[in-house]
């Protein structure tokens, strides 16, 4: 009997291995922000293409890391330009795929059941906030862009020791679901998509810093032609409406291309 | 002594040890095979195991009771144990395991006259590392002495120990019987030391007792299989 | 090694070493029961206190995350009645370094604790000795070597931890970060040499407690 099973499970182990997959996978490397839209949109452009998009979603900053060491990925989706900048430095993209369409604004978030009164950005600096959840501010661009706005209006050295830094955005947002921090800066299409939390005020334009989304396809990729057709179909409207409706601002005009 | 054992039962693996027998000697000889259930007839008396059933007296005082649900603990019941390989503490010199069980009060003084008897004076200060086979099993005798046992049980203490030897220290265990005075409980399969030691006798087989009477009675009584 | 290393090092170090105040009660105590008793649900308690051993460190973490938050009973009395934070605090490194140890220090305390001739603990009660007595006056010190070996163990252990801390602790640098964290967040930020530097040191430290640790063992067993 178990021999006869162990004979089975190496046969189709076999057969598995030699059956050739007809289908391309595609590597995208996305900041963790773009999540739920992108698993959306992968989903419907699986749906009219042979081809299987493979997320892997992290922090800017970790998965830059990841291209720069080899990691095999075909397309790199960041939260902002200065990773892009450094893997162009590298020679690391492919020449003239990348472009910026998307741009997000940052709010302030606290646990929906909290009873803080947190209207203005001074009110961070009240003491009853122990815990102020943000992305990892030196390296992870939705901690870079918080840090940004807590500079300019003046409040980094006095909220700095009860930051806590996270993995990425998504960690901070969970920090403040769960309650363990009792306020947090995310972006608001994070904000969107969480049922337990509420947003406290949204940072204001003038205020806010520019937040915008290159995408690019990588010179390491080995589906160069795939790689290029789910870019441009990210570009597309199909897509870009989808993005909007998770929140995201559409920069339309020029995109930005060093 | 007088040592009341009635109606006791302890499972064991291959058998169950059953006793009930009242000793009265001033040196009791437990003899029997090896695995006939005297080191565990030795632990249940001392209080390192309980009975299922049954009860123990010591001199009128009760030592277990299953009936009523009475058991006192080994460090209360004053019998003293010197186990086969003696068991000394390998971390305390051999004074301070002689005076391990001894209160407080007179210590230093009985510990004097007790090395004397068991002629172990010199070893006080030494470690119990180089100790040999005889001077460990007097060291260990010393020790249970000092805690002012009311009874003394001895675990083939000779096991191991060669010829010349154990000629040497019988003596030692009739002073300990004449001087000190103290009832012992002595468990051995060599025929030779009951016969020198002990007035009472008892022989257990498979964990029954077969025979009890003098140490000639017991030990020519034939051995039915 | 600059001073913000060192000054990392030595809150890594004195982290581990109270985690090691807190897990010795607890671990003698479990260690001495799995080693000298029999008792219903006794395979249960084992095999729980061996579970962080084996399990991925981060899970370990999320459980207690979820027991010492703030939405649990647990977490809650201690927010809310003693004013104190766990989560995203020292506090919480002390909870992950002591959590992933034990079981390291329960296993080596429990081979030590049988090691200990029981016919030596027995004899002693026969000399009047109550079972506290006992385990004061013999069974520790005899146990002695082999209790410091696992206590260096886990104390390595402790040195090294990572998953379980970043879950519940963070790693906030200046607040929770030890130097298994920092040595990441320097990866993180391409600093390989800084990060290199940190390694280095947790290297030698866990190896000189390993030694130690070894070297006792093996006179214990002589």
């Amino acid at each position: 009997m178990k021999r006869i099973f162990l004979s089975f499970a190496l046969g189709a182990g076999f057969a598995v291995l030699a059956f050739p997959s007809a289908a391309v996978e595609i590597n995208v490397s996305a900041a963790a922000s773009l999540t739920d839209a992108l698993q959306e949109i992968a989903h419907a452009y699986e749906a009219t293409s042979p081809d299987r998009i493979v997320l892997n979603l992290g922090a800017s900053s970790l998965l830059a890391r990841q291209i720069e060491e080899g990691a095999p990925a075909d397309l790199f989706l960041s939260a902002d330009e200065a990773k892009m900048d450094s893997l162009a430095k590298n020679k690391l993209l492919l020449a003239g795929t990348r472009k910026s369409v998307l741009g997000n604004t940052l709010v302030v978030v606290v646990p929906l059941d909290s009873k803080l009164k947190i209207a203005a950005p001074a009110d961070l600096a009240s003491s009853s906030i122990r815990a102020l959840a943000l992305a990892e501010p030196q390296t992870v661009p939705a901690g870079i862009y918080a840090k940004e706005y807590l500079q300019k209006v003046g409040l980094w050295r006095k909220v700095i020791d009860r930051v806590v830094p996270t993995e990425n955005v998504r960690a901070a947002l969970a920090a403040v679901e769960s309650g363990n921090a009792d306020a947090g800066i995310v972006y608001k299409t994070d904000a969107e998509i969480s049922k337990k939390v509420r947003v406290a005020y949204a940072v204001s334009e003038a205020e806010g810093p520019t937040i915008t989304y290159p995408f690019a396809a990588l010179a390491g990729s080995r589906h160069v032609e795939e790689a290029r057709r789910f870019l441009a179909y990210l570009c597309s409207p199909p897509a870009l409406d989808v993005f909007r409706r998770y929140g995201f601002l559409v920069i339309t005009g020029p995109a930005a291309t060093p | 002594m007088k040592l009341a054992l009635r109606g006791l039962r302890l499972p064991l693996p291959r058998f169950t040890l059953e006793v009930d027998v009242e000793l009265r000697g001033r040196v009791a000889g437990l003899f029997g095979a090896s695995g006939a259930g005297k080191t565990s007839l030795l632990e249940l008396i001392v209080g390192l195991r309980r009975p299922t059933e049954g009860s123990m007296y010591l001199g009128g005082r009760m030592l277990a009771d299953v009936a009523a649900r009475r058991f006192v603990r080994p460090e209360r019941r004053r019998i003293g144990y010197v186990p086969q390989d003696g068991a000394l503490f390998p971390h305390l010199s051999v004074r301070r395991n002689l005076l391990y069980g001894a209160s407080n009060g007179d210590g230093a003084k009985r510990l004097a006259e007790i090395a004397a008897v068991l002629e172990i004076t010199p070893l006080l200060d030494r470690d119990v590392d180089g100790l040999s086979g005889g001077e460990r099993q007097r060291v260990a005798l010393g020790r249970a002495l000092l805690a002012s046992p009311e009874l003394l049980l001895l675990d083939e203490p000779f096991a191991g120990v060669d010829r010349p030897l154990r000629g040497r220290i019988l003596p030692v265990l009739a002073r300990i019987r004449d001087e000190l005075r103290v009832p012992m409980l002595y468990v051995s399969h060599e025929p030779e030391e009951i016969l020198a030691l002990c007035d009472e006798a008892l022989r257990l087989d498979q964990g029954r007792i077969i025979a009890h009477g003098t140490p000639a009675e017991v030990l020519a009584a034939p051995i039915s299989l | 090694m600059s001073g913000e290393e060192t000054r990392i090092l030595g809150f890594t170090l004195g982290m581990a070493a109270l985690a090691m105040v807190a897990i010795v009660p607890p671990g003698l105590a479990l260690a001495w029961l799995l080693a000298r008793r029999a008792f219903p649900g006794k395979a249960v308690i084992e095999t729980l206190v061996a579970l962080p051993l084996v399990m991925p460190p981060v899970a370990t973490g999320l459980f207690l995350l979820r027991l010492f938050g703030r939405r649990s009973a647990l977490g809650r009395f201690v927010h809310d009645r003693l004013d104190l934070d766990v989560i995203f605090t020292w506090r919480g490194v002390l909870l992950a370094m002591a959590v992933m140890s034990l079981p390291l220090f329960v296993r080596s305390a429990r081979v030590a604790f049988e090691e200990v001739p029981h016919r030596l603990e027995q004899v002693a009660r026969t000399l009047g000795a109550a079972p506290a007595r006992v385990f004061a006056t013999i069974t520790l010190p005899l146990a002695a070597r082999g209790l410091t070996a696992g206590l260096l163990l886990a104390f390595a252990r402790a040195l090294g931890e990572f998953g379980a801390t970043i879950v519940v602790a963070g790693n906030i640098p200046g607040r929770t970060q030890t130097s298994a964290l920092a040595i990441y967040q320097l990866i993180q930020l391409g600093r390989d040499d800084a990060a290199l530097r940190l390694c280095l040191a947790a290297a030698v430290l866990a190896f000189v407690a390993l030694f130690t640790s070894e070297r006792l063992l093996a006179r214990s067993r002589a």
